[in-house]
This record gives structure tokens, C-alpha cells and sequence, in this order.
């Protein structure tokens, strides 16, 4: 009894396999980043940045914040991870630099607080498709500073709109979809994220 | 295609090379911060300027960092196009008109200034990046800036799995190519072969790091509540005087910005 009683106390501290794991989903993403900065990125990416079409495939940066959300169920997990992605892809030869880093946070950011706003209490298909286009919106405003600062207002809402569209639908969809794949394999039995998948 | 690529050779023992890699970060973090409030080329260029010439400080040949950068070249140009093309600021001599696209001497100057901008907060992180050690990184956050080490230290395991997740994805390649897939000329087929080869990297790769923190635990990862660090950085005064360098250059390049009328907050 004294175990269940702890229980609730304990739901918001991070574990060691937390902890460890939500590294290594950033890392893994981030090495995949990297495969992506390094090799697909100036034959598909480049030419297309700087026009209102680049989120629409951008939406890919935005699968880490989710999937780290959904598999640790903890306070933070979705920025956590996307840092962690956005930092690895960093030290293996990003061209950006730094602002693949701020990238990374803002964009974390933008998935926790929707994650926060449903009090970390809800982990289905619908917290995940809002959390990829809060991720989304957040990406979308801070390309907006950055790379299309000097666009027309209706085109920057136009880019805005497209990259909360990826993040629904690429971050969202596809980030739940992941999650529940890797639930089936059983890799995720230390996490209530598995116990979950197992009880259907 | 291998996973990752080599890293870039560097000299670790020149001046900017040396530095704490707190102070790099925070030197490197200022001007990309700040040119985010101002879109004009006086500030961007100034800094951009200012950071091309200390290159050489940070150890880091020009070939090698041409050949890193040329990826953020062409999204650069695609930038001042992109911008050129989609701004409301059309005034000035007609260059190009062709149905809906029309390029003006306003709009293309435009456009480089955005490029100029994004080149500019670019810069001094790769510079910073390319010259700071993942160990020494974890070992700086926590001494200096009292990041929680459970994290920086957890993190920086998992850091450690990356050469084993890309020796893993051409087990992976390999193993899919001996039972016939992966080969295929079609693009959908290919596709899905990759999409399946992902999926098991990261299966792996969860797995693995499950397995990891239980080894850590067991040597009482989580539960030291003295903590001894046995890689000790300093912060000396040149790390300071790198900090106040940055500060210096960027509040010049702001106060030059300001002086000449140029400064346009993206507010106002």
C-alpha cells in the first residue's frame, strides 16, 4: 500500500531510464537530423527554404517534442527531447549552428505548453496532433523572424498556417502513430506509455 | 550512405579554441539573439564582419569550414530569393516581371538584407559548435551553469550511443539487402524499405538505452547526492574577456545601426 501512496508524489519526478531514454530518442533523431542535414537537406530542403512551401516538409524537426512527450509522460519530456535532437544534430555537422539550438527550444516549447495546458493528464491521438501544431505555430513565428523576415504580413500568415499544418499532421499524426508502433515491438514496457498499449 | 559525417579537423590549442565552452556558447548566443530584433544591414553586416575576421582565432581552417557551410550557402541564397519575391516592397526600378513574380531594385535589396541577417546569426554558433567537445560541454554546463547533472550526464550518455546507432543502421541495410530488399528501382518500394529500416534503428535504439539506465542505476547513477566532478573546468579571465568581447562588438554594431538610421525592429 505504502507503494501506491508514493505514487502520486513520485509522477512528476524523472527516473534514471527517463531520463536516459528521452536522451536517447533526442539522440536518435538528432543522428537522423544529421543524415538529413548532410545528405537529402541541399537536394530537397535548401532550394526550398525562403519560400512559403519550406514548412510543409519541416514538419519532420517537429516528431522528436512529440514522441518524447507521449512516450515519458512527464513534465518537460517534449522540450527535453527536442533540445537534445536539435543539440546532436548540431555537433554532427549542421551548417546552422546556434540557431538550430534556438529552433529546437522554441519549438519544444511550443508542444510542452500544450502538453502543460492539458495538464499532462492526456496522451492520446488528440493531445498529440495539438501538440505537433502548437510545435508548429511556434516554429512557424520564429521562421518568420528569422528567415522570411521580410515577406509581406499575408504571406507570413500564410507561412505560419502552413507550418501548424505540418506540425497537426507530419509532428501530430505521424509522432502518435510511432509511438503506438514502438508500444507494439514491447521496447517501451518501462513506461506507462506501453502498460497502456498492452491493456487493449 | 554512412550516417554520420567525419568530424571537422580543428586546432584545439588556438586562443578563441581554448575557451570555456560556457563562454563560448554565451558569446556566440548574443549576437544571434539580438540581430533577431532588427532586420537591417548595417548591424547584421557589421557582425557578420566582425565574426568572418575572428575565424581564424578559433582554430578552424577556411577550406574545411567552406566545405561544412555549403549546404547554409545555397539556403542562404534561397532566403534573399525567397524574401526578394514574396516582400510588399516593390518600389525602385523594375529588374524582372513575369506574371505574378516581380523583382524590383527595392525588393532585391530586400532580400539580401534578410540573407545577410540570417548568414550573420548563423556564423558565430557554427563557429562556437565546431569548436566545443560534447564531454567537456556536459562537464561545463553543470560546473558552471548548474544544469541538474542526472540530465547532463544522462544526456551525454546517450550522446555516446550515436557512433553504435550508425554502426547499427548499416547492420540494418545490410541485413535488409541479404533477404532482397532495399534495391528496388521504385521509389514508393524504397521509400517503405527505409521507413522500416528507421523504425527498427529506433526500436534499437530504445531498447538499448532502456538497458543503459538500468547499468547506470546500478552503479548509483541516481543516487549520489555528492556529486564529485573528476574532469574540473575552469573559467578564467580570457573566457570573461571573450564574453565581453561579444557584448562590446554587438552593443557597436547596435549603437552604429541606430546612429546611421539604419535599425528597423521587425515590432514596430
Amino acid at each position: 500500500m505504502s507503494e501506491q501512496a508514493t505514487v502520486p508524489a513520485r509522477r512528476h519526478r524523472w527516473r534514471t531510464v527517463d531520463i536516459v531514454v528521452a536522451s536517447v530518442l533526442g539522440v536518435t533523431f538528432g543522428v537522423l537530423f544529421a543524415v538529413w542535414n548532410n545528405v537529402v537537406y541541399a537536394t530537397v530542403s535548401a532550394p526550398l527554404s525562403g519560400s512559403p512551401a519550406q514548412p510543409v516538409i519541416a514538419g519532420v524537426w517537429l516528431i522528436p517534442a512529440v514522441v518524447g512527450g507521449l512516450v515519458i509522460r512527464k513534465a518537460g519530456a517534449a522540450l527535453y527531447t527536442e533540445v537534445i535532437a536539435a543539440t546532436v544534430s548540431m555537433f554532427f555537422g549542421s551548417a546552422w549552428g546556434m540557431s538550430v539550438f534556438m529552433s529546437g527550444v522554441w519549438q519544444g516549447l511550443g508542444a510542452e505548453l500544450v502538453f502543460a495546458l492539458l495538464l499532462y493528464r492526456r496522451w492520446g491521438l488528440v493531445a498529440a496532433v495539438l501538440a505537433g501544431g502548437g510545435a508548429g505555430l511556434a516554429m512557424g513565428v520564429y521562421e518568420v523572424v528569422v528567415y522570411v523576415s521580410t515577406y509581406a504580413a499575408d504571406w507570413k500568415l500564410v507561412y505560419v498556417l502552413s507550418a501548424v499544418a505540418t506540425g497537426l499532421v507530419l509532428a501530430g499524426g505521424l509522432g502518435w502513430l510511432l509511438v503506438r508502433a514502438l508500444a507494439r515491438t514491447g521496447a517501451l514496457a518501462p513506461f506507462a506509455a506501453g502498460r497502456a498499449q498492452s491493456e487493449i | 550512405m554512412t550516417l554520420l559525417q567525419t568530424h571537422l579537423s580543428t586546432d584545439p590549442a588556438a586562443p578563441l579554441a581554448r575557451r570555456n565552452p560556457v563562454a563560448k556558447l554565451a558569446a556566440a548566443l548574443l549576437p544571434s539573439l539580438v540581430l533577431l530584433v532588427s532586420v537591417d544591414p548595417v548591424s547584421s553586416g557589421l557582425l557578420l564582419a566582425a565574426w568572418l575576421v575572428s575565424v581564424p582565432a578559433w582554430g578552424v581552417g577556411w577550406p574545411g569550414l567552406l566545405r561544412r557551410l555549403w549546404p547554409l550557402g545555397l539556403a542562404l541564397v534561397m532566403v534573399a530569393l525567397g524574401n526578394a519575391v514574396f516582400t510588399d516592397r516593390k518600389g525602385g526600378a523594375t529588374l524582372l516581371e513575369a506574371g505574378p513574380l516581380l523583382l524590383t531594385a527595392e525588393s532585391l535589396a530586400t532580400g539580401l538584407t534578410a540573407g545577410l541577417r540570417v548568414a550573420a546569426i548563423a556564423l558565430p554558433g557554427v563557429l562556437a559548435i565546431l569548436t566545443i567537445d560534447p564531454v567537456d560541454l556536459a562537464d561545463a554546463l553543470v560546473q558552471h551553469l548548474r544544469v541538474p547533472a542526472r540530465f547532463a550526464y544522462g544526456s551525454l550518455a546517450a550522446f555516446r550511443l550515436a557512433p553504435l546507432l550508425a554502426a547499427e543502421w548499416e547492420v540494418l541495410g545490410r541485413a535488409r539487402r541479404a533477404r532482397g530488399l532495399g534495391g528496388d528501382r521504385n521509389p514508393a518500394r524504397a521509400l517503405a524499405v527505409l521507413g522500416g529500416r528507421l523504425f527498427a534503428l529506433l526500436v534499437g535504439a530504445v531498447r538499448r538505452g532502456t538497458q543503459l539506465a538500468v547499468a547506470m542505476d546500478a552503479r548509483g547513477f541516481a543516487a549520489s547526492a555528492h556529486r564529485t566532478s573528476a574532469r574540473r573546468q575552469t573559467f578564467t579571465r580570457a573566457d570573461v574577456a571573450l564574453i565581453a568581447g561579444s557584448v562590446l562588438l554587438t552593443a557597436l554594431a547596435v549603437t552604429t545601426a541606430v546612429a546611421t538610421g539604419a535599425w528597423s525592429p521587425l515590432l514596430s
